[in-house]
């Protein structure tokens, strides 16, 4: 009987100031990086459209359902900054959930960073460490499952993963590493002791991507259809991970997104042989049918499926080496604050704005920059990494 | 198919983007076999051609006329005279043609230089006139002071044209709104390039276009002072003539920077596929652009281009930098950003010339076929 795994990944980026290279070394102390009016505004914005309302919906649901209804959350560093700042009361509205025990709470870094892809792993063992203590303290819980940055995954990071004591890792259930398998089945890597969960994209998409596309065949999808696919599926577990902000910002409330999500646990419970479990569970519940191999970093990102969202071209890979080089000397010098910058410059949607990917992705790149294209996120990003560099000097 | 065309430059003799467009286009729909008469002013140079289906007429005895509106009244009244006759010659030699040769398929004229003589034969005729606009006189005066007399007569061969071909959804806007034309109309057909090769890549920053107002090369002055500290050996070529040459030279001489800057004045076609090979930046600060296709020269020629966020180009091709054209702090940051980041420079060149090769007079010729056949 295969279980339902909702997965929701909510995060908002720290966006940039405008920066030219005529700010980069002028001696105000507190360089501007951060565009705290444009910040608040879209955080705002999207708490309104979807955090509150979704939270609530949810909320009634797992009360409605006996707790049957249930749902895991990975909440980013930068998102919690911004509800500590803005809207406090959206972090009661998590706990809330929490309480409920049909909620599970995900680790992740704390800055959403690329910091797995650095050649040493240190940043990246205390970005997750911020994360842990940040639950902790919300939530007095600590994860047993990870899921990194956009699903970005290889052996490497999965050995570190299983190293740290989590129990499982989410990623992306693409061909490139099943092959002819199916997603709905926990893996584990060839290296180490770890459940993998692989998100069965096709009905996560059907749901992030296509529910308000009209040309889709399937238009208009509703919660019995739905459910009536996924009890059609095979195998343990079906996983739909998707961004939390598919409910009301990327399918406005007026596409019946709400409606949806509102009649799915009980068109589901209408079929006797499915349920809903949290990460955690799935992974106490169920074993590895196999073992997958991952040498080269997968994700869930784009049509590539792979990094190339944020290191597909020359400019990205600069912005990410200067990165680096920067956190080495910072280390070095020790100066908190700077770490503290250095680490919000870290998110990896700043170099997603940097990608010249054309077609599909690119459309969906440039729904998300803030920037008039690519080009200009890179300027305006290397003018800030080159300000942060020479206050280093 | 065949279509008489009356334009009033082409290659050798160039003032603008409207003989580049009447060259790529006329060599492409003579090669989808499309028969052409392209009629000219008569000009000291023969204009090139080696295409069976292209034929091209010149007319009269006349001398080369300036492109833009001339500033003194003098020139000027000998100018709207030269352009009256042009029209009335043209308009009587396609008449002559038509009684010995037989009846063309549509008249197909290009800007305001060219309409006397396109709605004198649609009447005379019933022939279909099919007009495409370049710019209008609200581009070419920048906005400023736009004289009445040619928007009127603008707007009378956009009224009396069956289809109007406009070269950016900008000018779209501007043939709708200012002069309350049926957006139905109007078809708006991108230009095109003949690619140009790379050069030996020196630290040269380019403007390349008339000196006019409505090309706002003085603002370019303005960021090339921006930049100058910042970048100690860069040059900054102004290439071009045209009336602001004068006042130019001394705002360069005023703001200290004539050390670094070069007015070439007019280049020969050689001259300039040379500076746009090995210039590693080219700015259009166009204050007004119906298309701009000297952005999509240098980006073939390998030079990253920061172009007026409101020019044609800008809204067609995503890969260069995109500024307000009176916003010169921006414009020298992303010069100076060009110049010192070089993987922003190597993917624009990369990216650039990828997309570049989208823009091709075949295309232009296709499309411009399709319009033929809806008024035909």
């Amino acid at each position: 009987m295969p279980s339902i795994c909702l997965y929701f990944e909510v995060h908002q980026p720290l966006r940039l100031n405008r920066f030219s290279v005529f700010n980069i070394g002028n001696e105000s102390p507190n360089p501007l990086y951060f565009d705290g009016k444009l910040n608040q505004q879209i955080f705002e914005k999207v708490a309104k459209k979807c955090y509150i309302p979704t939270n609530n919906l949810l909320l009634d649901l797992i009360n409605r359902s006996d707790g049957k209804f249930r749902v895991s959350f990975s909440l980013t560093g930068t998102f919690i900054e911004y509800c500590e700042k803005f809207m406090p009361e959206i972090i009661d509205s998590f706990k809330a959930l929490f309480k409920t025990g049909a909620v599970d709470m995900i680790e992740e870094t704390y800055y959403h960073s690329l910091s797995s892809l650095y050649d040493e792993m240190d940043e990246f063992e205390e970005q997750v460490k911020l994360h842990r203590q940040m639950i902790k303290k919300l939530f007095n819980y600590k994860p047993k499952i990870f899921r990194n940055t956009e699903a970005i995954y290889d052996n490497r990071i999965a050995k570190k993963v299983a190293d740290m004591g989590y129990k499982g890792i989410i990623t992306e259930g693409t061909e490139k590493i099943l092959h002819w398998r199916s997603p709905n089945f926990l893996y584990k890597p060839i290296n180490c002791n770890l459940k993998i969960l692989l998100r069965n994209y096709t009905l996560s998409d059907d749901v992030g991507f296509r529910f308000s596309a009209r040309l889709w065949k399937d238009y208009p999808l509703t919660a019995e259809k739905y459910a009536y696919w996924m009890a059609k599926n095979e195998g343990d577990l079906i996983n739909l991970f998707m961004d939390y902000e598919t409910f009301g910002e990327h399918h406005w409330d007026a596409t019946g997104i709400f409606d949806f999500l509102g009649n799915l646990p009980n068109e589901v419970f209408k079929h006797k042989h499915l349920d809903f479990v949290t990460v955690s569970e799935a992974v106490a519940r169920y074993d590895p049918v196999g073992e997958v191999d991952v040498p080269w970093a997968i994700s869930w990102a784009d049509e590539d499926r792979d990094v190339s969202t944020w290191l597909g071209n020359d400019m990205q890979k600069a912005c990410f080496n200067e990165l680096k080089n920067l956190g080495k000397k910072l280390k070095e010098k020790d100066d908190r604050d700077m770490i503290d910058t250095w680490r919000r410059l870290q998110t990896s949607d700043h170099l997603y704005y940097v990608s010249t990917k054309g077609m599909e992705d690119g459309a969906v790149h440039a729904y998300f920059s803030p920037y008039d294209g690519p080009y200009d996120g890179f300027i305006n990003y290397m003018n800030i990494l080159q300000d942060l560099k020479q206050r280093l000097d | 198919m065949k279509i008489a065309m009356i334009g009033w430059e082409y290659p050798p003799f160039k003032a603008g983007g409207l003989a580049t467009h009447c060259y790529g286009l006329t060599r492409s729909l003579a090669d989808k076999n499309v028969k052409i008469d392209f009629y000219m002013p008569k000009t000291k140079k023969s204009a090139y051609n080696d295409k069976s289906n292209l034929k091209i007429i010149e007319v009269g005895e006349t001398e080369i006329f300036p492109y833009d509106r001339p500033d003194s009244k003098e020139i000027g009244g000998n100018f709207y005279e030269a352009v009256y006759y042009y029209n009335s010659l043209v308009a009587s030699k396609v008449e002559k043609n038509i009684k010995t040769k037989g009846k063309y398929n549509a008249v197909h004229c290009h800007d305001w230089l060219t309409m006397k003589a396109g709605i004198t034969i649609k009447e005379k005729w019933g022939l279909p006139l099919v007009l495409t606009i370049h710019s209008t006189e609200y581009d070419r005066s920048g906005w400023l002071y736009p004289n009445q007399w040619f928007i009127d007569l603008e707007r009378e061969g956009m009224e009396k044209a069956d289809r109007i071909i406009a070269v950016s959804h900008f000018t779209k806007r501007v043939i709708v709104d200012k002069y309350r034309i049926n957006p139905d109309k109007i078809t708006v057909i991108h230009n095109a390039v003949y690619p140009i090769p790379e050069g030996h890549k020196q630290e040269i920053v380019l403007f390349l276009g008339r000196l006019t107002i409505q090309k706002g090369a003085e603002f370019f002055l303005k960021a090339a002072q921006k930049v100058k500290d910042f970048e100690p050996d860069t040059k900054f070529v102004v290439a071009g003539t045209g009336d602001m040459l004068p006042s130019l030279i001394s705002q360069a001489i005023e703001m200290g920077i004539s050390d670094r800057v070069i007015f070439t004045g007019r280049l020969t076609e050689d001259e300039v596929r040379h500076i746009y090979g090995i210039s590693s930046v080219y700015v259009m600060p166009s204050v007004s652009e119906p298309f701009g296709i000297t952005a999509l020269e240098a980006i073939s020629a390998g030079t990253p281009t920061i172009a007026s966020k409101t020019a044609g180009f800008s809204e067609a091709f995503k890969n260069c930098l995109r500024v307000d054209f009176w916003d010169t702090d921006e414009m020298a940051n992303k010069i100076i950003s060009l110049l010192r980041y070089d993987p922003l420079h190597r993917t624009l060149v990369k990216e650039g010339k990828r997309e570049v090769d989208l823009f091709t007079w075949d295309r232009v010729a296709d499309k411009t076929i399709d319009v033929y056949n809806g008024v035909i």
